[in-house]
């Protein structure tokens, strides 16, 4: 009896623990297509990362306003187009995620804008004058959002590990400093 | 001289023989579709004979340096990476399969994590499946389904999940 009561206690203080303290989930660097609100999903001192939805409004408007963002903070605003499908794209985030030194060292300084394709289509979704035709991909923004010209994609590097990644896109973010 | 025209004849009968024979066995080799998407080229093909039986395949042929994936991994891939290579009868189809599909180069482990997304080596891939064809001797529509994605070691071309492709096949009797 005193057994059931000691578990029966245990349970409620669980329970009570968790109504008190949730837990806070953390978005990961993974696309939530269905949301209508663009997320923050990465704030390091030299690094951000966010992801722009289609249901959030017009892209250039946003671009623009994240682009200013990034002036705010010193940081150069990059779009890259990713999917939840391309493993390529898995292993960079997975090495910023892991805070992989040499990945977060190319990539410092920089404020990365996420846009997942199967949400804004590739070129003949319409996706404003962004021309790619494989991803990860990387186009350098102006201060007003638009295009420098300046585009990378993982074909400049081999095989996708931090060592091939990070000199590549160091030489791209930083290179012409 | 008896002789000499019993020989004729003898080699007669014989060249009759092998020419029934080649009519009896007559080898189907046919393109039913071929087409290009996202970077992919497919070609759709029926191979056999009335004896030895007849393969429904696709040959997929990804750009230099790309590879494609295992027909077996789930359609909405490992974790959600990558796509399955699959050539498959549609509902309405007037083939049917006789077998399973089989794939002309051994998968292996990828690089990275998920080691369960196993991929083909670069190049290209041929999907075999065994069928019979429709009954009659008339050429009929009929549709296939494909699915592929193409990525090399550092970037992907967008998938295909499901196309569905129009073909033309020969009933069973059109080949006797």
């Amino acid at each position: 009896m005193n057994k059931r009561l000691i578990l029966l206690l245990a349970g409620f203080s669980l329970l009570a623990c968790n109504f008190l303290f949730p837990q806070k989930v953390s978005p990961t660097l993974n696309p939530e297509i269905s949301s209508s609100e663009n997320e923050q999903i990465l704030e390091l001192d030299e690094l951000t990362i966010v992801r722009l939805h289609r249901q959030a409004g017009d892209l250039q408007s946003m671009l623009a306003n994240e682009s200013k963002k990034a002036a705010a903070l010193g940081q150069m605003p990059v779009v890259e187009f990713d999917a939840t499908w391309c493993p390529p794209c898995l292993a960079i985030d997975s090495a910023i995620e892991s805070r992989n030194e040499l990945i977060l060292s190319a990539y410092s300084g920089t404020y990365i804008i996420k846009l997942d394709v199967d949400e804004w289509g590739w070129n003949s979704g319409g996706v404003h004058n962004f021309n790619f035709d494989a991803i990860p991909v990387y186009f350098k923004l102006d201060a007003d959002g638009n295009q420098t010209g300046e585009v990378i994609d993982g074909g400049a590097w081999g095989e996708d590990i931090p060592e091939n990644i990070a000199p590549v896109m160091d030489e791209f973010f930083h290179g012409g400093k | 001289m008896k002789l000499h025209y019993l020989f004729i004849l003898s080699f007669l009968c014989v060249l009759a023989a092998c020419g029934k024979s080649s009519t009896a066995v007559q080898r189907v080799s046919l393109s039913l579709a071929s087409f290009t998407e996202n970077y992919v080229d497919v070609s759709i093909r029926l191979e056999g004979t009335d004896s030895e039986g007849y393969f429904l395949s696709a040959i997929f042929t990804p750009p230099d340096g790309y590879h494609l994936y295992s027909k077996d991994i789930p359609l909405n891939g490992v974790e959600g990476l990558g796509r399955p290579t699959l050539l498959e009868l549609t509902e309405y189809s007037q083939i049917r399969a006789l077998g399973v599909l089989t794939e002309s180069v051994k998968t292996m482990e990828p690089n990275f994590e998920p080691k369960e997304l196993l991929v083909y080596p670069s190049g290209a891939v041929t999907l075999s499946l065994p069928v019979e064809l429709p009954a009659g001797n008339t050429w009929l529509d009929d549709t296939v389904k494909v699915t592929f994605m193409a990525c090399s070691a550092s970037t992907c071309k967008p998938p295909v999940t499901g196309k569905i492709v129009n073909i033309r096949v020969p009933g069973v009797d059109v080949y006797k």
